[in-house]
C-alpha cells in the first residue's frame, strides 16, 4: 500500500480512539474583553487532563458584544467530564470560585438542550437571603449582591451527553522546535473552529501518556513508545531520526466537530511541515477495544 | 393561507365577549359554524356572523379590523398563535392567556393581560386601569410573559404581578406595580402617587425620578446593574429600543411589607 503524504509529510495509517464525554458551554461576560478573558481563562485553569483535574476545558471563543446576552464582551467556554454528577460539581465549583469572584463578570447559559445543570440555581446561595431571581424571556437569572456590584448569573445552563474527549494527533519531528512551531499552527487553526477545546496548555501537550504504570497506584505514565530518548527500546514507535513528539488533544461537543478540527489541524501542521522538518502525524489508541470513536487519519485526510 | 380577518360592521349595541375567537377554538370549524358562534354578554342573542364580517382561512393567524372598547376578551386564554387587532380592544385582552402574540395597533381597556401566565401583548397606544393586573376569581396578577405599552397606563398597572415584564412607553397612573409580589415593571414616562405600594419582592425600574416616592421605601444609592443591560439587551431582541444604560439609584422596599422588592431608577 502506497504511503500517504500530505506536503511531504507521513500520514500514518491509524487512528485516534476517542471517548464518550458529557460536556457543556457557558458564557461568561465583562466590562472588557481583557476581564472576560482573564475570568474564563481562570475558570478553565488546571483543567487539562480529566486524570487529576477533574474536568477538562477551555476557551472555545471570544465573543464580540453583538453575541452576549448583555451586550458587554464575552468568551465562551467549553468544560467536559466523564460523567454528570462529576460535570455539575466542576461547574459549580470553577463558576463559583472563579467567575463570580472575578470584577464585573456575569456568566450565562451557552448550551441549549433537555438536561440541565444547575448555574445560579447553586451559586444564589452565595446571596444570603439578597439574592434576587429575574425571569426574562422566558429564563431565569439570579442577581447575587456582591462587593463589586452585583453578580448575574443564569439559573440553568444545557449540557450534552454525545460529547467527545481525546481526539488527538501526533505530531513526529526532526527538532523540536519544527515539531512545536508546527503543533502550534494547528491549535491556532483549531481555535476557529466552533464546539472544540484543545485542554493543554497552549492546546499542546508535551507528556502523553498509556493507561497504567509498571508502579502500583499510577494510573497513567509515559507513553514510552513515542519517547524519543527510549528510542532503543523494541517497543518505540519512532523513526531514527525523530527527535520530538509532540500531541495536540481535541475535546468537542460532537464527533462531528472533533473531525472537523483534526482535520484543520493535519493541514496545519503540513503546511510548511516538512521542510521545517516534520515527518510524520500520527494518533494515539488502545487498539480499538477501550473507545467508541475512531478517527481514522486516512478519511479525516481527504 | 390568509389571516382568519373579523370585521366590525358596525359599533355593537352591547358589550362583546370574543374569548371563543382564539385559534384553539376555531380550529376545525367552518366558516358558517364560527359566524354562528354567541358573543352575547346580555339576553339579547349576538353571534360572530351578526357583528363581523368573516374572510380567510388561517385560524392561526387571527385579525379584528374595526374594532372598538366595547369588542372584550379578545385573545382571553389564548394558548397560541397570532392575533392582530386593527383596532381598539376592550377589557380582558389576553387575560389568562398562556403562550401566543396579540398586537393591538389602537388601546386596550381595563385588565389587558390580567392574569396572563405567559405570550405577548403589544398594546400601540394606551391600556386602561390594572394592565396586568388581576383577572376576576384570581389571587395573582400576571405570572409570566410580556406586555408592552407604548402609550398611557392607567392605575394600578401590574397589579399583584407575580413574574414577567411590563413596559410602558407613555405615563402610568396611581399605584403602578401595587401590591406586586415579583416582576419587573419598566416605565418610560412618569407614574402617578404611590409606585410600588406593597411591592413584597418585584422590580420597578424609572427612567425617570417619580416626583412622589413612597416613605417606605430605603435608598441604597447609585450603582452598577448588568441585569439593566442584560434586558436592555433582551428588549433590543423584541424590536425596543429603550436606552438603560447600567447605572441607576436603587431604593429598596416597600418595606411596610416584605421589603425585598426595589425601584430602580436610571441616571
Amino acid at each position: 500500500m502506497p504511503e500517504l503524504k500530505v506536503k511531504g509529510v507521513t500520514i500514518v495509517e491509524t487512528f485516534a480512539e476517542a471517548f464518550p464525554m458529557v460536556g457543556t458551554r457557558v458564557i461568561i461576560t465583562a466590562p472588557t474583553a481583557e476581564w472576560a478573558m482573564i475570568s474564563a481563562r481562570t475558570m478553565t485553569g488546571f483543567a487539562t487532563s480529566v486524570i487529576a483535574c477533574g474536568a477538562e476545558g477551555g476557551i472555545e471563543r471570544i465573543l464580540p458584544k453583538s453575541e452576549t446576552p448583555d451586550g458587554r464582551p464575552g468568551v465562551a467556554v467549553l468544560l467536559f467530564t466523564m460523567d454528570v454528577d462529576k460535570l455539575q460539581t466542576q461547574l459549580r465549583n470553577r463558576v463559583g470560585q472563579c467567575v463570580l469572584t472575578s470584577p464585573g463578570s456575569a456568566c450565562y447559559a451557552g448550551l441549549e438542550g433537555g438536561k440541565k445543570l444547575k448555574l445560579g440555581a447553586s451559586l444564589r446561595f452565595f446571596g444570603d437571603g439578597w439574592q434576587m431571581s429575574k425571569v426574562i424571556g422566558g429564563r431565569r437569572y439570579w442577581r447575587i449582591p456582591v462587593m463589586g456590584g452585583e453578580f448575574v448569573c443564569e439559573d440553568k445552563t444545557g449540557l450534552t451527553t454525545k460529547a467527545v474527549g481525546g481526539g488527538n494527533l501526533l505530531v513526529v519531528g526532526k527538532s523540536h522546535s519544527a515539531v512545536l512551531a508546527a503543533c502550534t499552527r494547528a491549535v491556532r487553526a483549531m481555535a476557529d473552529l466552533p464546539d472544540v477545546i484543545t485542554p493543554f496548555p497552549g492546546g499542546i501537550v508535551r507528556s502523553g501518556s498509556k493507561v497504567g504504570s509498571k508502579y502500583a497506584g499510577q494510573i497513567a505514565s509515559t507513553n514510552h513508545a513515542y519517547a524519543p530518548g527510549l528510542k532503543w527500546h523494541p517497543d518505540s514507535e519512532l523513526p531514527p531520526n525523530a527527535e520530538a513528539v509532540l500531541e495536540i488533544v481535541i475535546d468537542g461537543l460532537t464527533a462531528d466537530a472533533i473531525h472537523d478540527a483534526m482535520h484543520a489541524g493535519i493541514h496545519a501542521i503540513a503546511k510548511g511541515g516538512a521542510r521545517d522538518g516534520v515527518t510524520h502525524i500520527t494518533a494515539g489508541n488502545y487498539g480499538g477495544n477501550l473507545g467508541p470513536h475512531h478517527f481514522h487519519l486516512k478519511e479525516i485526510v481527504g | 393561507m390568509t389571516a382568519l380577518c373579523f370585521q366590525l360592521k358596525g359599533r355593537p349595541e352591547q358589550r362583546l365577549d370574543l374569548s371563543p375567537l382564539v385559534p384553539a377554538r376555531l380550529d376545525g370549524l367552518n366558516r358558517k359554524e364560527i359566524e354562528g358562534l354567541s358573543v352575547a354578554t346580555t339576553r339579547e342573542a349576538v353571534t360572530v356572523g351578526d357583528v363581523f364580517k368573516v374572510k380567510g382561512r388561517d385560524v392561526q393567524n387571527l385579525h379584528f379590523i374595526g374594532t372598538d372598547n366595547r369588542c372584550d376578551k379578545i385573545g382571553a386564554g389564548l394558548t397560541g398563535g397570532d392575533i392582530v387587532v386593527e383596532g381598539d380592544a376592550g377589557m380582558l385582552l389576553g387575560a389568562r392567556m398562556k403562550t401566543g402574540k396579540i398586537a393591538v395597533h389602537g388601546s386596550a381597556g381595563v385588565l389587558a393581560g390580567a392574569s396572563m401566565t405567559g405570550g405577548e401583548i403589544a398594546v400601540r397606544r394606551d391600556a386602561g386601569d390594572q394592565a396586568g393586573g388581576v383577572a376576576f376569581g384570581e389571587t395573582f396578577g400576571m405570572k409570566g410573559g410580556f406586555i408592552a405599552i407604548g402609550g398611557d397606563a392607567g392605575d394600578l398597572v401590574g397589579e399583584r404581578l407575580r413574574r414577567g415584564l411590563i413596559v410602558v412607553g407613555g405615563n402610568a397612573g396611581d399605584y403602578a406595580g401595587g401590591r406586586m409580589i415579583a416582576g419587573t415593571i419598566l416605565l418610560q414616562g412618569g407614574a402617578g402617587r404611590y409606585a410600588g405600594y406593597g411591592n413584597r419582592r418585584g422590580s420597578l425600574i424609572f427612567a425617570d425620578k417619580p416626583r412622589h416616592l413612597l416613605p417606605t421605601y430605603v435608598d441604597s444609592g447609585v450603582m452598577e446593574f448588568d441585569y439593566l443591560r442584560l434586558l436592555e439587551t433582551w428588549l433590543r431582541g423584541q424590536g425596543l429600543r429603550i436606552r438603560l444604560g447600567g447605572r441607576a439609584r436603587r431604593l429598596v422596599g416597600d418595606m411596610a411589607v416584605l421589603g425585598k422588592g426595589e425601584m430602580l431608577i436610571l441616571s
